[in-house]
């Protein structure tokens, strides 16, 4: 018996040392992985988030997203105009299923629609193609289009009640050449102060009551407005420059850096400090302004991505300094998260793929009070997707589909 | 006299105002926050609720339907007291209070995020009112009360009856007690609770989780039929006694674990421990069918049981906030609320198995037919919670990962060279003793 228990005694130990030299070498493999992890925020995909939709509703190309103060979701999306025919098999009486959701949605915070909304209707010229949605310190909601005669921004209540409508629709016509597509025979006029063009995204700011605007997919400018009257205060294309509306040409990302913004401006959001952070998407940088203009500094993110690029939108962090910011990039198909102060890129996560956690044309991203992430997809995305903040940790660099953490 | 004045303008304006016809819609759901803080003999009641739910009050409006806020103080008041001052009941000592006093009624912006403490929210109310031109559609504004009630000690014990069910179809209270040694506690009511006591005593906050531990044990089909697949081959009372004690050890472990936020948080986790549950019942019932030896029952049984527990602690999860300052308590009456349901389901299902084995079907084959069809039930379970659980990703096999995996299987070598130094030491005890024994013969 004393035999037997000195060798059970000498296997436990034994097995534990060796253990415990793994975890050292592992520990030196992972730290020789030339700084293979870093410190940032982790998350956690809820694959069950939303619930389904009622009605055999399904979502065409989601192009907007945010939270409310009651960390309520809304999201817009292009509905029926996105959906192919079998997508919609029961609009066209074909089916039971499916139908496009009316454009504006409301989630509560258990993925919940509580609310639905949006289409045209009377005082207003609702877009040809609805793009970002915001909602204001006074419970206002804005919406941008990037429609080839889009030119305005629409305010409603919450309830989908139309509040005010700045600029008019399809005001740029005639004036410019078809795009390459041969789909627009707009252009963009940058320096109209009562219009916009192909507006990407509205963020308003609390503080002095402006409106950022994303101007946009036709124009190459961020414009303020003061978010009561809609009046135009001022506006600036990139470095600062006034913007200037001459085609530039397809991105290089060996040639210097393009002095205008390319299409489109793509997100104009105000942080805590005062700066405003715009997404020059096909030049696949973020430009950082004071609020009145001013060139701060820029950061490039995967630069070699051409076509649509890799700078689609921002969200902060919710911890008081907004130490974090969140970059979207629907080329790549990932999540970036870069230090605010520094904007030094940490880790990313996200890969393509149809799969929970996975991406397909990630366009928008919002964050909750909780520091969660919802994020939408366009194209053939059409999907609306909760990340769980689960605090700061160390995470990989690259972390590829998000894993679950524990 | 001033006072005097108020009651009788207050009074006024309740005459005054319409009955309560629908000016609106009802909302579909609402988030109603609040902070009671008792002092001296003063108990401070600071609400903020949304306007859209103070219907039937002329809310001044101008242009398409912004909130007049040079002519809304009067609405505004007179919305407080109708809606929330005489609805929301407060006891002292099992005592309502009487009437409160509307201190303060202001409009605020939905972005306001003064009421995120006492302190803050208070303040709030000495903050300048919102400007008379401030486009704010009405029905996006919030509307902040402050109500003052007369008690005879800051120590009583306090319960409220919200009552606030009418403002909306679903209505969620966030309420924070604010004691006044410093202590906090923070309530989340969902609709209509009925009468909630801030600080309950220890046998109130027992009598209140027995009866919930005997509700949700005989609500829980899946713990019914894991039981069921228990006592089907064992009857004798002695080996039973073992079975169930090692299941209740088992999941009061887990369940105490899971209340002291001990078990991981992780999403992927609850529908982990609804699959291992669903699985537990389809192990039991082959188990069954196979004819296995139940003698040593207890041990698996007690693996099943650490599962169970978690699977309590996600149901009780919401109501431990009315445990007060008695957790543990709370906790362990659960507990006793599952043994007494157990033992309800047992007192029955024991003699009943007897009798149909004795005159209905002989025992082995009733054996072999009722564990079929439980094992048929939970095995649709215990596919559909796990499909539910593969849409969570697997995790990357990579170096971090197995890195992870190492330190887990040290945590578990301690354990078991814990348990095997544990059981010599016992041994050698009992060896140890075993001659004085002998000597004293």
């Amino acid at each position: 018996m004393r035999k037997r228990n000195a060798l059970i005694g000498a296997i436990l130990v034994i097995g534990f040392g060796l253990l415990a030299a793994t975890d050292r070498v592992l520990q030196q493999r992972v730290e020789a992985q030339g700084g293979g992890t870093v410190r940032a925020p982790r998350f956690e995909v809820d694959p069950f988030w939303p619930k389904p939709l009622p009605n055999h509703w399904i979502l065409g190309s989601a192009i907007g997203v945010w939270v409310d103060e009651r960390d309520h979701v809304w999201i817009i999306h292009r509905s029926s105009a996105t959906l192919d025919n079998n997508e919609k098999a029961a609009e066209l009486k074909n089916a039971e299923c499916c139908a496009g959701a009316p454009p504006v949605l409301e989630f509560d915070a258990n993925g919940t629609l509580v609310q639905s909304w949006g289409g045209p209707g009377q005082g207003y010229e609702w877009p040809q193609s609805n793009h970002g949605i915001f909602l204001d310190h006074k419970g206002n909601v804005w919406i941008g289009g990037n429609g080839a005669g889009d030119s305005h921004i629409l305010k409603f209540t919450r309830n989908g009640k139309f509040l005010a409508q700045y600029g008019k629709a399809g005001v740029h016509k005639g004036k410019g050449p078809t795009n390459a597509e041969g789909v627009s025979t707009f252009a963009g006029d940058s320096n109209d102060q009562q219009n916009f063009g192909r507006v990407a995204k509205i963020f308003v700011d609390p503080r002095d009551n402006e409106a950022y605007v994303a101007d946009g997919y036709l124009n190459k400018r961020v414009a303020v407005l003061d978010a009561d009257t809609g009046k135009m205060k001022r506006y600036w294309g990139a470095y600062g420059n006034k913007p200037d509306d001459r085609n530039a040409g397809p991105y290089d990302p060996n040639a210097p850096p393009a002095q205008q913004f390319r299409n489109p401006v793509h997100c104009a959001d105000v942080s805590v400090d005062n700066l405003v952070y715009v997404c020059d998407r096909v030049n696949d940088r973020l430009q950082v302004f004071t609020k009145d203009g001013k060139f701060v500094k820029e950061s490039f993110i995967m630069k070699q991505t051409k076509a649509s690029g890799s700078v689609w939108d921002v969200a902060f962090s919710r911890d008081p300094k907004q130490t974090y910011i969140f970059v979207l990039d629907g080329m790549n198909n990932r999540v970036h998260i870069l230090l605010r102060d520094s904007l030094e890129l940490l880790t990313s996560f996200g890969d393509g793929g149809r799969q929970p956690g996975q991406f397909f044309g990630v366009h928008s991203v919002a964050i909750d009070s909780k520091g969660n992430l919802y994020t939408t997809e366009t194209w053939e995305g059409k999907r609306l997707q909760k990340f769980v903040f689960r605090g700061i940790g160390t995470v990989p660099r690259q972390q590829g589909t998000i894993r679950p953490g524990t | 006299m001033k006072a005097l004045f108020a009651t009788a303008f207050a009074i006024g304006l309740l005459i005054a105002a319409p009955a309560r016809t629908m000016a609106h819609e009802i909302p579909n759901a609402i988030v109603v926050q609040s902070f009671l803080k008792p002092d001296g003999q003063t108990l401070t009641f600071l609400v903020r609720v949304p306007l859209s739910a103070i219907r039937d009050v002329d809310v001044p409006q101008r242009g398409p339907g912004y909130l007049d806020l040079s002519r809304a103080d009067d609405a505004l008041r007179t919305g407080a007291i109708v809606w929330i001052a005489r609805e929301v009941a407060l006891y002292e000592e099992g005592r309502r209070l009487a009437d409160p006093r509307l201190v303060a009624a202001r409009a605020s912006l939905p972005s306001d995020r003064s009421f995120q403490s006492y302190e803050t929210a208070r303040a709030h109310f000495a903050d300048p009112r919102l400007p008379d031109d401030i486009d704010l559609y009405w029905e996006q504004g919030l509307l902040d009360i402050w109500l003052e009630y007369g008690i005879q000690s800051d120590q009583s014990r306090l319960a409220i009856n919200p009552g606030l069910r009418p403002l909306a179809q679903r209505v969620t209270i966030g309420l924070q007690l604010l004691f006044p040694d410093g202590r906090e506690r923070a309530f989340q009511l969902h609709d209509d609770p009925g009468l909630v006591q801030l600080d309950p005593r220890w046998h109130q906050a027992a009598a209140d989780f027995v009866r919930s531990g005997f509700n949700h044990i005989l609500d829980g089909i899946d713990h019914l039929l894991f039981l069921l697949c228990l006592v089907i081959p064992i009857r004798r009372m002695r080996t039973l006694i073992a079975v169930i004690t090692s299941f209740t050890v088992a999941h009061s472990v887990t369940l105490i674990a899971s209340a002291y936020d001990l078990a991981p948080g992780a999403l992927w986790f609850p529908p982990l421990v609804e699959t291992l549950i669903a699985t537990s019942i389809v192990y039991m019932a082959l188990e069954n069918i196979v004819g296995a030896r139940v003698v040593r029952r207890w041990v698996i049984t007690f693996a099943f049981g650490l599962v169970h527990g978690f699977g309590f602690s996600f149901a009780l999860r919401d109501t431990l906030q009315f445990a007060g300052s008695h957790l543990l308590t709370a906790l362990l009456s659960f507990n006793v609320g599952v043994e007494l349901g157990q033992l309800l389901v047992l007192v029955i299902v024991v003699p009943a198995l007897n009798l149909m084995f004795r005159y209905v079907v002989a025992e082995r084959m009733g054996t072999i037919i009722l564990s079929a069809l439980v094992a048929h039930t939970a095995w649709h379970w215990m596919t559909d919670r796990g499909a539910q659980l593969l849409q969570f990703p697997w995790p990357a096999f990579d170096l971090l990962f197995v890195l992870s995996l190492v330190r887990w299987a040290m945590v578990m070598l301690a354990l078991a060279a814990a348990v095997w130094v544990g059981r010599l030491l016992v041994r050698s005890l009992r060896q140890g003793a075993k001659p004085r024994a002998e000597a004293e013969v």
